[in-house]
């Protein structure tokens, strides 16, 4: 009898003829021999798929490394939601004080824009884009950039108001000068300027601050030149503002008592 | 079929893939292909093999990967008494 030999038996050949593990050590034979006989063919042929195993190579590492500081990833996060609360702590509290700076009214001030200055409008005199209609009342004192008193409310309708400067002719206002501030008592002087006599021993010099007071102490103007005759007992101060008049666009105003002092002023003698 | 895509995961992850990967295929496929991880390693060298390198090892240790299989394969499967 003849016996066939059972070639399933053999680990490396399958009953149908070559296996996988055949066929694939067959192809790298071949192309081993590939790259052995035929060089740069080998390497002009498997360039595109090393240049598609670079890209991927980079952007699974450019995936994988985004998890790579995971640790630090946390700690970052919970320094921002610490952050977050304490800013939203902050942002009430804010949000509580001015609450309580618009519960007083006009202490946080009326902002009203210019719609004429000087030389439109008369000379030291400013009109405002805001009357009674908006809460402006007679007597509240005008503020520039920086919290410059300019004057005071003097005429008020139902859209618009004027205020008087302080610079203009007539109207006298309390101040400091200097750095030991010297009291004195300052007139107005017409274009913007303003005048103060001191006595003559007065430690005060040109380019010396003159201070108005208000919610503190306000940069008025600037000495620009003192005036000494000798036939006076004192000296003339002759006071500029610190804003260019001309070319003030908007002010804020507030009631600081300008017009009660100025009345008190007229009723009694016992103020300067 | 499971035969022919480990063969095929297993080259394409020689060119595609980091080594590691490339030698847990042919360990895989070895158990149904015992001579995938000699082709492997030989297409591996093939590739990447440098004459400082010395030894091909890529193909040496495919080749004991296989011969290893081709015994235990042997040991286990069911003899019959002649």
């Amino acid at each position: 009898m003849k016996r066939t030999f059972l070639a399933k038996r053999n680990a490396l050949l399958s009953s149908t003829g070559l296996s996988w593990g055949a066929y694939a050590l067959i192809c790298a034979v071949f192309v081993l021999l590939v790259r052995l006989l035929a060089p740069n063919l080998f390497w002009q042929t498997l360039t595109p798929a090393f240049n598609a195993a670079d890209a991927l190579a980079a952007q699974s590492h450019f995936f994988f490394s985004s998890f790579g500081d995971a640790a630090t990833l946390s700690l970052r996060n919970e320094q921002l939601v610490h952050e977050n609360a304490a800013l939203a702590n902050e942002n009430q509290t804010l949000l509580e004080k001015a609450r309580d700076i618009a519960a007083l009214g006009t202490a946080a001030g009326i902002r009203a824009g210019v719609v004429a200055r000087p030389p439109e409008s008369p000379y030291d005199t400013l009109v405002l884009a805001g009357g009674s209609a908006d809460g402006i009342r007679k007597g509240m004192e005008a503020f520039g950039a920086g919290g410059v008193p300019l004057g005071i409310v003097s005429s008020v309708s139902a859209d618009f108001s004027r205020v008087t400067l302080f610079s203009a002719p007539g109207v006298v206002s309390n101040g400091w000068v200097g750095q030991q501030s010297l009291p004195l008592t300052i007139a107005g002087a017409g274009a913007g300027a303003m005048s103060a006599s001191l006595a003559r021993s007065a430690p005060v010099a040109v380019g010396d601050t003159v201070f108005a007071p208000g919610p503190g102490r306000l940069p008025l103007g600037t000495v620009v030149r003192i005036d000494s005759d000798p036939s006076a007992p004192g000296v003339t101060l002759h006071i500029q503002s610190s804003l260019n008049l001309f070319s003030v666009t908007w002010v804020l105003l507030r009631d600081t008592g300008a017009a009660f002092v100025g009345a008190l002023r007229e009723a009694t003698s016992t103020l300067p | 079929m499971m035969r022919g895509l480990l063969t095929l995961a297993t080259f394409v992850s020689v060119v595609m893939f980091p080594w590691p990967l490339s030698a847990l295929l042919a360990l895989a496929a070895a158990f149904l292909e015992p001579l995938v991880p000699l082709a492997a390693g030989l297409f591996a060298d093939t590739l990447y093999y440098t004459p400082q390198a010395g030894l091909p090892l890529f193909t040496v240790w495919g080749l004991a990967v296989s011969i290893v299989v081709v015994f235990v394969r042997s040991r286990l499967r069911t003899g019959i008494i002649r």
